[in-house]
């Protein structure tokens, strides 16, 4: 069972998914949204997004700013600042307007710096990412 | 003009002992109206939907969870009657959520008549205000008699769920969430409830909240406490978000329409009635009610689940 501190910013995130939880599909959200599940697909919102140290993601991600603690096999788009965090992995491309890597995180792909204003918005919810 | 339906058999019959001193009160505040009392199941559905029909623009449920509930499902055509409830019964958790927690409070609050519009939910044919569970919650209600208040009543009731929780086998569930993704998981227990009815401040959206089970004992006695608490009106917890609506749940997510699925095949509750089996479909309608409330914007301390942008 997740324990709370196992999902980073866990508390007031819209949609909390807890280890051990399997998720498939594009998990949309008009806030913040935090994983510590296993997601085969996308996931879009207009707040932070955060995958937390047990979290796995097979996909890509659409948010304001995301910080990875567990495993990310798919793209990021950060409108704000994408963290990798020390037990982070990810391997696929990274556009956003900041990248930090934490001493021991991982990142394998590309990274493209851009403005904020120069970010394609989140895909809308009828239009395939 | 109020319309007030009184079930005789609500709160172990207390209402007989209370009806006389709660007329009187009507009466001083000015709002006595017709006063008409069922004698069955289901006669409250009907007797709403009739007062309605009638011209009547207040309906008020004097009863506990149940006859609010049938109150509600006979005025869902209705949208433009308002509802309130002057809670006698056992089970008074919609009253609760609603900020009234006995009869004198519920006589003002009608005279202050605060309206706020709530969209139901519909989990197979019929429509709810409040909380829907399953798994250990439901199998709670089904198996401690939580409706006995006091120390001594608290500590039984801790005892007995105790027992149920330690031996409660976990669900495999599989949730269509909106038809855009699908989630698979162990559940120990699951609410949904309209997450505006929890936030007045928030948009009428489900909030489904699960948890797998606690692993340790403080965990578990925690949990317990808790939801035995918000079982109980006045006490410390009964306003709080009943169970896993607050932020104890492991997973949460919004959602406008979710089929459940579970293995084994479970009971699932409405305010603590038994209202049907998985598989199960619940939506969010379009339908409105107008309650009667007490609770005011800015005594609302905070979002359940969403964060209100201001």
């Amino acid at each position: 069972m997740a324990r709370r501190d196992d999902v980073l910013g866990v508390t007031g995130a819209d949609t909390v998914i807890g280890a051990g939880v399997l998720v498939e599909g594009t998990l949309r959200s008009e806030g913040d949204v935090s994983i510590d599940g296993t997601l085969t697909g996308d996931v879009t919102a207009t707040g932070d997004v955060t995958i937390g140290v047990n979290g796995h993601i097979k996909g890509g991600i659409y948010g304001l700013n995301v910080t990875i603690a567990g495993e990310l096999d798919g793209n990021i788009h950060a409108q704000g600042e994408t963290t990798i965090r020390e037990t982070g992995r990810v391997n696929g491309d990274i556009t956003a307007a900041g990248l930090a890597i934490v001493s021991g995180g991982q990142f394998t792909g590309r990274s493209l710096m851009s403005r904020q204003s120069e970010l394609d918005l989140a895909p809308a919810a009828d239009q395939e990412p | 003009m109020y319309y007030y339906i009184v079930n005789p058999a609500a709160g172990r019959s207390q209402t007989k002992n209370v009806q006389e001193k709660i007329r009187a009160r009507l009466d001083e505040l000015g709002i006595r109206g017709e006063w008409v009392k069922t004698t069955g199941p289901g006669e409250a559905s009907k007797m709403a939907a009739a007062a309605a029909a009638k011209g009547h623009t207040t309906v008020v449920a004097v009863g506990g969870d149940d006859t609010v509930n049938e109150v509600i499902n006979g005025l869902t055509a209705h949208d433009n009657v308002a509802i309130g409830i002057i809670p006698l019964g056992s089970a008074n958790r919609l009253a609760t959520q609603l900020g009234i927690v006995d009869w004198r409070q519920a006589c003002e609050v009608l005279a202050a008549r605060r309206l706020t519009p709530y969209c139901l939910i519909a989990a197979g044919q019929k429509f709810f205000l409040s909380t829907l569970t399953l798994g250990f919650e439901t199998d709670l209600d089904k198996n401690v008699d939580t409706t006995e208040t006091g120390w001594k009543a608290r500590a039984g009731q801790l005892r007995a769920g105790w027992g149920h929780a330690r031996n409660f086998r976990t669900l495999r569930c599989r949730i269509n969430v909106d038809d855009q993704y699908k989630l698979e998981c162990d559940v120990f227990s699951l609410s949904i409830a309209n997450q505006k009815f929890l936030n007045p401040l928030a948009d009428n959206r489900l909030i489904v909240a699960l948890s797998d089970h606690p692993g340790h004992s403080l965990q578990l006695g925690s949990y317990l406490w808790r939801t035995l608490g918000s079982r109980v009106a006045g006490s410390k917890t009964s306003n709080e978000p009943a169970g896993l609506l607050e932020e104890t749940a492991t997973t949460r997510f919004l959602a406008h329409r979710v089929v459940i699925e579970t293995d084994p095949v479970t009971g699932i509750m409405v305010d603590g009635k038994v209202a049907g089996r998985t598989p199960i479909a619940i939506r969010l309608t379009d339908r409105r009610v107008r309650f009667i409330t007490e609770k005011v914007v800015a005594d609302f301390k905070g979002a359940v689940g969403p964060k209100i942008k201001s």
